[in-house]
Order: structure tokens, then sequence, then C-alpha cells
């Protein structure tokens, strides 16, 4: 078996690019969590400012590839960042392709995840949080102590899927040169003359991170289910 | 400690709770055209109306569930500043700190109890005395355990309120309006979403609270509660108040032809 032969040899390699995938997705995931609350609470917000502000994001990211967007903040950010450090006479500062990539993503899924956290709140009886209120929580109090454990619950399926997709979506980064797994896979494809072989271990590689994150959602849904009766 | 502040009383205590004039609109409907009430220490100010005369309302208003339009409210001497809202939601309190002050002050008890489900009775129990009122955990823990043994709940501390019955459930609510050492608790209509077997192990907690001279404001349907409990009865008809006066005089020598009517509809 040359190709299995290959392979190990490339495993190193391999291993660091899966590092990298693994990094990309967990910062993009903390970037979209944040914007994705952020965007949920302005889309229920009193605010008709903060209700356009958010309606505006999620429109845009729905309309427009991941691809183009992440092209349009690499180079497209890179020609900002400059002018704008021309401005304010900067240093030169460097968009890379690590940058580019995480924001880009977490960007995206800050939007799936707002319209997940906004039904999810939603779905949280308007009364636990009134009865926070009237003992003399302060909001944020009402927000950590009450809204977020009682939401998991109702987000945490739908917040499932948008990793799972979060986690694919990762491989794009490899178009503006980022050496994550896919990357490094087709260097070596490439070089071997073994594509085949390397991008099958690619697909298993991300079989087995989506698996293990399955695994870990399901543990998560059972301690967010705690005090739920079960029909 | 928060109990401190309370702690010395002068010679002439000022009212536990006062509310003037609270009016309060949804949209074109007025809820509320003026209700004022003055509970002393220890009073049980029953509030009796049909469906749709704002009692709820009322209650409402005077911890700022719902933003009155006009009016004043003061509790223990301590009168809520407030402005008018940014987005003309009516009277929003000034300073944040003194409604979360004042707020710990009055525990309200809810129709549907409102407990938190994802916490067991215990952390009900314990999480506004320790969050809000700064109390040290164990002081909180032993407290609270004392609080559920009173209503008879001891023993379901550690389970979650889905798996007890509806009058568990607002027992518990009772203990974790308890627990905060409020000036004047308010029930907002306790009773009415318990099966009728029910009832009475809440109606029974409650007396035992105006026994010992809690100060309550009660929004009910149980005439018998109001009849035998309270100090002072009042009844609220679209907005405004009917009638009031302590039971005696109201149930026996009604003024107001529509209390008659209720009482009529009501005590068949």
């Amino acid at each position: 078996m040359e190709g299995f032969d290959k392979l190990i040899e490339y495993m190193p390699n391999l291993m660091e690019g899966a590092v990298v995938t693994v990094t990309v997705a967990f910062a993009s995931l903390a970037i979209a969590l944040v914007l994705g609350l952020g965007a949920a609470m302005m889309k229920l917000s009193k605010s008709r400012a903060s209700r356009s502000v958010a309606t505006t994001y999620t429109t845009v990211i729905r309309g427009v590839p991941d691809l183009v967007l992440m092209l349009l903040i690499f180079f497209g950010g890179q020609i900002q960042v400059n002018n704008i450090g021309a401005y304010f006479e900067w240093d030169y500062i460097d968009v890379d392709a690590f940058t580019a990539g995480v924001l880009t993503i977490g960007f995206i899924f800050g939007a799936y995840m707002g319209e997940t956290f906004r039904g999810a709140i939603l779905s949280v009886p308007v009364g636990l949080l009134e009865a926070g209120y009237a003992y003399g929580m302060s909001k944020w109090q009402v927000f950590y102590r009450i809204l977020v454990p009682q939401m998991m619950r109702h987000a945490l399926p739908g917040l499932g899927n948008n990793w799972l997709v979060l986690m694919k979506t990762t491989a794009l980064v490899s178009i503006i040169g980022l050496h994550d797994i896919v990357l490094k896979a087709g260097q070596a494809g490439g070089s071997t003359r073994l594509p085949f072989i390397f991008y099958l271990f690619v697909a298993f590689a991300f079989l087995v991170f989506t698996t293990v994150s399955i695994w870990l959602l399901n543990w998560l849904n059972r301690r967010y289910s705690v005090g739920v009766r079960r029909a | 400690m928060a109990l401190a502040q309370t702690g010395s009383m002068p010679a002439a205590a000022p009212a536990a709770l006062v509310a003037e004039g609270i009016h309060k609109s949804f949209g074109d409907l007025e809820v509320l055209k003026g209700v004022s009430l003055t509970a002393k220490e220890g009073d049980v100010i029953a509030m009796l109306g049909s469906s749709g005369s704002g009692k709820s309302t009322f209650l409402r208003c005077v911890n700022m569930l719902e933003n009155p339009n006009a009016g004043r409210i003061s509790v223990g001497g301590e009168t809520l500043r407030l402005v008018p809202g940014k987005h003309g939601e009516g009277l929003v309190a000034e300073d944040k700190e003194q409604l979360r002050r004042v707020r710990s002050r009055l525990a309200m008890v809810f129709q549907s109890f409102n407990l938190w489900s994802h916490m067991t009775v215990l952390e009900n129990v314990v999480e506004a005395p320790i969050h809000v009122l700064k109390r040290p955990k164990a002081e909180a823990v032993a407290y609270g355990e004392e609080i559920l043994q009173r209503v008879g709940l001891y023993d379901r501390k550690d389970y979650y309120p889905a798996h007890l019955s509806g009058g568990q459930q607002q027992r518990v609510a009772i203990a974790r309006a308890l627990a905060m050492d409020p000036s004047v608790m308010l029930f907002d209509e306790p009773t009415s979403a318990l099966d009728p077997e029910l009832v009475g192990e809440v109606l029974r907690v409650m007396r035992s609270l105006a026994e010992e001279g809690r100060t309550m404001i009660v929004v009910t349907h149980e005439m018998g509660f109001a009849k035998e409990v309270s100090t002072e009865t009042i009844f609220l008809h679209e907005g405004r108040i009917e009638e009031a006066g302590s039971p005696q005089e109201v149930f026996n020598n009604p003024c107001s032809e529509r209390f008659r009517q209720f009482l009529e509809g009501n005590l068949k």
C-alpha cells in the first residue's frame, strides 16, 4: 500500500492543518456566538434603529455567497485597512488569511446564530423574566441567570446544526491561502499524485470532528434540559 | 446587611406602601383611572373586582412591571423617582438602582407561579437573596430551608418545579417571596390557576402569614379569604375604586350597587 505509506509520511503536515482548521472553527464560533446574541437582542429591541441594523445584517448574509464574502473581506479588507491606516497614520496592518477567514465565517454564522437565538429567546415564558425583575434583579442578571439558561435548551438544536455547517465552511479558508487541512491535503495530494487518498483522509477527518461535536452537543442538551418534564 | 435599613423604626413609622393616583392606559384603553391605596404595617388589603377591572394591572404598576402613565409609589417612606420614558411607555424609574432596591422589598407571588424551571426548589428560594440582597450563601440556604420547612416543602427542596403540583409550586413561590424578608407581599391572583382541591393549601399558608402580621396586598377572587382575613377590602370597577372599607362594612353594608351585584354573582 503505497498510498498508505505516503499518508503516514505526510501525517505531521496534515495534523498541522487539522489544528488550523479546528482553531479557525472555534475562533469563528466565538465571534458568531457574540454577534448572534447581539443580533438577536437587537431584533427584539424596542428601538427601531437597532431592529433595522440587525435585519440588514441578516439580509446581506443570507443573500451573498460565503465564498464571495470571504474574498471580499480578504482582498477588499486589506485595501480598506490600508486606506484607513493611511488616514490615521498607523503602521502597516496586515489582514492575514487567518484574520480574514475567521472574521468572515464568524460574521456569516453570527447572522444564522442570531435567528436561532431570537427564536429561543421568544420561547422563554415572559413571566420567568418578570419574576427576575420583580425580585430586584438587574437586566444583566436576568439575562445570564434566567434568560440564557432557559433559552439554551431551545437554542441548542439550531446552534448544533449551525456549528456543524460552520465546521465544514472552514474548508473555504484554503482558497485564501490559509494552511488548513484541506490546503495541506491538496499540496500533499499534488506532490505524491495521490489526491484521492488525501482528500479521502480530509473527508474522514471532518467526519471525526462532526461526530465528536454531535456527542458533545447531546451531552450539553441533556445538561440544559434539567428540570424539564419528559413526556 | 439589607435588613439594617429597616431595623430601627422611628416613633411614627411611615406607611409600608403608598400608591397614589395610579393611571395606566394600554393604547386608547384606560385601564386605571387614578387608583390610590395605603397599606400600614401589618395590613392585609384584599382587592376584588371582575376581570378587566384593572386590579392585576394596579398590582403590576406598584412594582413597575407595568409602567404607569401617572402616579406616585412609595415603599417604607422611600418614594420611587419616576420620569417619562423615551419610547412613550409611560413613567419609568429615573434611578435603576433605586428601582431594584424598592422591588427587592416588594415580593410578588404570581398567578402562574413563574418559578424558574431550570433551578431546584431551594435554588429558586435562595436566588434573589444571594444575587440581589447579597446575603452569604450559607446563610441564605439555611434561611431558605427554614422557610421551606414552614410552607411544608422541605422534603421537596431538591426537586425541580415541573415535578411538583400547582399548589406545591405556589407554596414554593410564596417561600421565594418570604426569603426576601419583604416589607410588602404582593399576591396577584395566587389561587386562580390552581385546581379547586389545591386552593386550600395555598390559602392556609397565606392566612398564617396574615396572622403573623405580614403586610400583604392580595388581588383575589376568594371572597372567603377577603372576608375573614383582610383588614381592608377594596372593590375595583372599570379602573376606579368603587368600594373600600373594613370587610365587615363592605360585605354587610355595601354602598355600591355594582359591588352588591358582584357579591351576588360570587356568593350564590
